[in-house]
């Protein structure tokens, strides 16, 4: 056997050049996909954590539809305890309840429809990143003061500052006239401009007076420590909702179906690509061992007349080329895996990427992160199809008759 | 007048760890219409004469002079040139470009020197005529025996009427038959078209053939014999 | 020339010496052309698809402001200039489609529910040319003046508010002095949209309806306008410039969507260097084969070299080789990608994928989009670069010494 590894490899030598050239392509096409893995694989997770951070959490407990509807009468009833409840059976604080409306807000210049969000003040920072956003002022505290905080382009919109009053007027649980006037005690920046325009924050005590919810209220946010845990919780939690109720717990794909959606999205045209490159690295592979079978048909033949089975041929070909996959496989993790490891300390930025990340809730410097796995599914993929692309000459060899081989030039 | 002049040549190689003395303060001269044999054991500095001569090597010292012109001292392009549209060559095997056809062999260097397409036809065709390939125009090299391809060789040697034709053990990959049917070719042109051969061989057939036979040794002339004068 | 014509005649007949070698190759580079140009027919579908969704939602190439209004979209920040004044130049300048409009945060409130929307008062005539709205599509009727009194939203928005056609909603805004003003609307039509978002968002008014109910006279909020060609607004932009006064803010459609702007930019440039990747990963590939040729012909070349061909015949010759091949990928690639796009024109559904493409900005099918540009684009590189890479091997085979090559045993 050891024979045959060092004729294997020897044979790569005798044509360095070609060697090298599709160790090379491999070795660039490696290099490639260990860098776009990596940046892809770090920023779904970046985008997914931001974007669910910010303010959707991993899962809601909702009543069953209020996902499509959003009707204020699709409420979940005692939600405060349910979330109390939620919070000792789970040994974790992470949990909050919300309720919301739809109000018309008025400044002394100026109204904007927008929607008023009644949290728990004291467990809203550990499902939300908007309460450690604030930049004027300061978070609410207390379960039922007449305070609200809103977002930046709000309050530039409604022309109010810290210390201002605004007005809210909606429509209550059963549909009659709600009002009340808040003083803004906060003014957040949370950089998703969705949010800073259109949301404001009171105390869910307050909330549930104003709009006549009489305890109840629409969501239940869940956070777990990480996202692989989620789906785990999310079964913990739905067995711990009360009979009757008809509650629901919604992860967070259904909660924004365009994240993963568009995660997916990227996802297969990204896979389109690699699929390109790896397809053209194979067809360098099929030519470069075709052609190494080829020229040398006459020692082949002397070797198969001297009594070696055509098999044992075919697999020294498959053996070469296995050591070439190898040496691109290797270099290219290396090569790829320094140069992004690299960048991902420093930080990478494109131009354009500014815009295009405030969209995604992506900052403007991607930092791609090297696993294990983004590190090696690129090039043993590579690997493969090159392995693949060698079955051909291959079995070409064992259609190789002694007599007729020795003839060729 | 004299076609080829060579004036104390030296060229050393080295193999190995020993300097082999190719050719060792060698004159000759070749007279136009000559029909010379040089004939040495293997590696006895024949084939580097033939090359000193036909502009391909450069000899360390020493002169060579084809019809009067210095040779050993021009650039490589102008070398070039040289071999284009005064030499004819014809190597002992790879005569031949293998994805032209006999014609399109033939008609290659003309095409090269710039020969219009109507004169390059006919006279390819002529000189196939003259060396017996008539009717095998349009045949790859693969698709003909070594005699044919070596023919080929010749008619394309001599087919822009070169001052001299240089052929390097043309025979040796051929049957007796055939050997001396290109040997009566070459005398055939010698006579007709007075073209100058130089031929390098140790087939004693083609030393039988020529005029002057010429024996080198280690890079020395040690023997010139005149016969089969004309 | 001579020469060149043997050249290309030795060049075509080695190309073909080896059947299965240059096959291989061709089919590497058809490959790798299709991709280039399908890639880059998809992905400019795309991006074409989501900005004409954006300007038609903006809509127009170019529009006109306040200054403030930009910041603030509030109705005390209206156009100086008065729609009559506006009328005098706009209309005879030529335009494709121009418009003048009032767009205002409002508040709709049917009797189940309230909603914040978007008011558009507009003139449909003038509208229909840049609008995402299909008229002719709407369910009821679509705004039939300037003046109609009706009210025409999105089908998800009467939905969610539990109305619909031919019911009554109130329309509740702010007036300049910050007073609110209110009325009621009949509902009249219901239009739906590629995105749904866009039924919950806006609502669309009679012009002159809208400026009775903010009390606002003749007063417009932004007049847009429509050109030929989105890559390119400068023309466009100098035009609408000169027509206004001072003291409004002119607006390219790339600066009121920067997302987009920007997009379209980085897609150029994606473009560009996925082509360049593809051929990268060719050329490897093409060097090697080359080089195999190359090697294989040693003595040939060095018999014609003794011949007394020049070493830039020799040279020429491999590169006449190696372009012809890739010409030939070229041609075969480019007609497999145009027979692979043209069935697809009609449209690639996604709408597996709709949510995701709509946070993106994109309708769920895709229409791939074949640009000349693009074509030449990936032609262009192929060529450039296949003629770099293959001056090393064709400049290593011109140097070879005859006698060396010649003699060379294999």
């Amino acid at each position: 056997m050891n024979l045959v590894l060092r004729l294997a490899w020897r044979n790569l030598w005798r044509q360095p050049r070609r060697t090298w050239l599709t160790t090379g392509a491999m070795v660039f096409s490696n290099v490639l996909l260990v860098f776009m893995i990596s940046l892809q694989f770090g920023m779904y997770r970046l985008m997914i954590e931001n974007s669910l951070q910010a303010f959707t959490g991993h899962m809601q407990v909702q009543a069953r539809g209020y996902i499509d509807d959003q009707k204020m009468r699709q409420t979940i009833p005692d939600v405060a305890s349910l979330a109390g409840k939620l919070r000792e059976e789970l040994d974790s604080d992470a949990v909050a309840a919300r309720a919301t409306a739809f109000a018309l807000a008025s400044s002394e210049d100026r109204s904007y429809g927008i929607a008023v969000f009644g949290i728990e003040p004291q467990f809203e920072p550990r499902v939300s990143s908007i309460p450690g956003l604030v930049r004027d002022g300061r978070y609410l505290e207390s379960a039922d003061a007449a305070e609200i905080v809103i977002g930046t382009v709000l309050a530039r919109n409604l022309r109010v500052a810290v210390g201002d009053e605004l007005t809210l007027i909606g429509s209550g649980r059963d549909g009659s006239f709600a009002a009340v006037v808040a003083e803004v005690v906060g003014i957040f920046d949370s950089g998703v401009a969705e949010l800073d325009r259109t949301i404001a924050e009171m105390p869910l005590g307050l909330f549930q007076d104003v709009f006549y919810m009489d305890g109840s209220g629409h969501q239940v946010v869940v956070n777990a420590p990480g996202l692989g845990q989620v789906a785990e919780l999310r079964r913990r939690v739905a067995g711990l909702l009360p009979e009757g109720q008809d509650l629901v717990v919604q992860d967070w794909d259904a909660l924004l179906p365009g994240l993963k959606q568009a995660i997916q999205a990227d996802i297969s045209s990204a896979v389109f690509m690699y699929a390109v490159l790896v397809v053209l690295v194979a067809f360098s592979v099929l030519n470069t061992q075709l052609m190494s079978v080829l020229e040398r048909t006459h020692e082949f033949g002397i070797v198969l007349a001297l009594g070696l089975k055509p098999g044992r041929l075919g697999r020294l070909v498959m053996l070469e080329t296995a050591m070439m996959g190898a040496i691109g496989l290797f270099l290219g993790a290396l090569i790829g895996g320094a140069i992004t490891a690299w960048l991902g300390m420093r930080g990478f930025t494109m131009p354009g990427m500014e815009e295009m990340g405030a969209k995604f809730n992506l900052p403007s410097r991607l930092h791609p992160n090297v696993t294990v796995a983004s590190l090696l599914s690129g090039p043993t993929v590579v690997f493969v199809f090159s392995l693949l692309a060698s079955v051909y000459p291959a079995l070409r060899l064992r259609r190789l008759r002694p007599v007729e081989a020795m003839r060729a030039v | 007048m004299t076609a080829v002049r060579c004036v104390n040549l030296c060229k050393t190689y080295r193999q190995g760890d020993q300097d082999i003395k190719a050719l060792d303060h060698l004159s000759m001269e070749v007279e136009d219409g000559g029909f010379v044999c040089l004939s040495s054991p293997s590696g006895g500095g024949k084939t580097t004469l033939l090359n000193a001569i036909g502009g391909l090597d450069k000899p360390d010292s020493g002169e060579v002079y084809i019809a009067g012109q210095r040779i050993d001292n021009l650039s490589k392009g102008d070398l070039a040139e040289l071999r284009l549209h005064r030499i004819g060559f014809v190597f002992q095997a790879f005569n031949l470009i293998p994805v032209l056809t006999a014609r399109e062999n033939v008609e290659f260097v003309m095409q090269v020197q710039g020969v219009p397409a109507a004169d390059r036809r006919q006279k390819s065709l002529d000189i196939l005529e003259e060396v017996g390939l008539e009717g095998l125009e349009d045949r790859l090299p693969s698709e003909m025996s070594g005699g044919q391809q070596q023919r080929v060789a010749v008619a394309r040697a001599i087919v822009s009427n070169p001052a001299l034709v240089l052929a390097d053990e043309p025979t040796a990959n051929l049957d007796s038959k055939t050997a001396d049917e290109l040997i009566d070719l070459f005398k055939h042109l010698n006579e007709h078209h007075g073209t100058t051969f130089i031929i390098a061989t140790h087939d004693q057939r083609v030393m039988a053939y020529a005029k002057r036979l010429v024996r080198m040794l280690d890079g020395r002339i040690v023997e010139e014999i005149e016969q089969n004068a004309a | 020339m001579n020469t060149l014509r043997i050249l290309t005649l030795l060049a075509w007949r080695n190309l073909w010496r080896n059947h299965r070698r240059t096959l291989i190759m061709l089919g590497a580079v058809v490959i790798g052309v299709w991709a280039m140009i399908f890639m880059t027919a998809l992905t400019m579908g795309m991006v074409n698809d989501m900005i004409e969704d954006s300007i038609s939602v903006l809509p127009g190439h170019v529009q006109v402001h306040h200054p403030d209004y930009l910041d603030d979209p509030n109705i005390a920040n209206l156009l100086p200039m008065s729609d009559d004044a506006i009328e005098k130049k706009f209309a005879p300048a030529g335009f494709l489609a121009w418009a003048t409009r009032i767009k205002v945060p409002a508040v709709i409130s049917s009797e189940r529910e309230s909603r914040g929307v978007t008011l558009l008062g507009i003139e449909p005539g003038r509208e229909e040319a840049m609008s995402f709205v299909d008229y002719d599509a709407v369910e009821g009727r679509f705004l039939e003046g300037p003046d109609d009194d009706g009210l025409v939203i999105g089908r998800k928005l009467a939905e969610t508010l539990e109305t619909e056609l031919g019911k009554r909603v109130v329309l509740m805004s702010q007036d300049p002095d910050n007073e609110i003003a209110d009325r009621g609307f009949r509902v009249v039509g219901l239009f739906t949209a590629d995105v749904q978002a866009y039924e919950e968002q806006y609502v669309f008014a009679g012009k002159e309806t809208v400026q009775k109910l903010l009390r606002v006279g003749d007063g417009v909020t932004a007049i847009v306008v429509l050109g030929e060609d989105y890559r390119n607004v400068e023309p466009l932009y100098e035009k609408v410039s000169a027509l206004v006064d001072d003291g409004v803010t002119v607006s390219r459609w790339t600066e009121l969507d920067t997302y987009l702007g920007t997009m379209l930019r980085v897609m150029d440039g994606f473009v560009l260097v996925w082509v360049i990747v593809i051929f990268l990963a060719l050329s490897f590939g093409l060097v090697n084969t080359l080089v195999m040729a190359v090697f294989e012909r040693v003595r040939e070349i060095g018999l014609m070299l003794a011949l007394g061909m020049k070493p830039s015949s020799i040279l020429g010759q491999i590169v006449i080789e190696s372009m012809m091949l890739l010409v030939i990928g070229l041609a075969i690639g480019n007609l497999l990608a145009w027979a692979t796009i043209k069935p697809l024109e009609s449209g690639i559904d996604v709408s597996v994928v709709a949510e995701g493409m709509a946070m993106m900005g994109a309708a769920s099918v895709l229409y791939p989009q074949l640009r000349i540009e693009d074509v030449v684009l990936a032609n262009t590189v192929v060529l450039i670069m296949g003629f770099l890479a293959s001056l090393s091997p064709a400049w290593r085979a011109s140097r070879f010494q005859p006698i060396e090559a010649i003699t060379k045993v294999n």
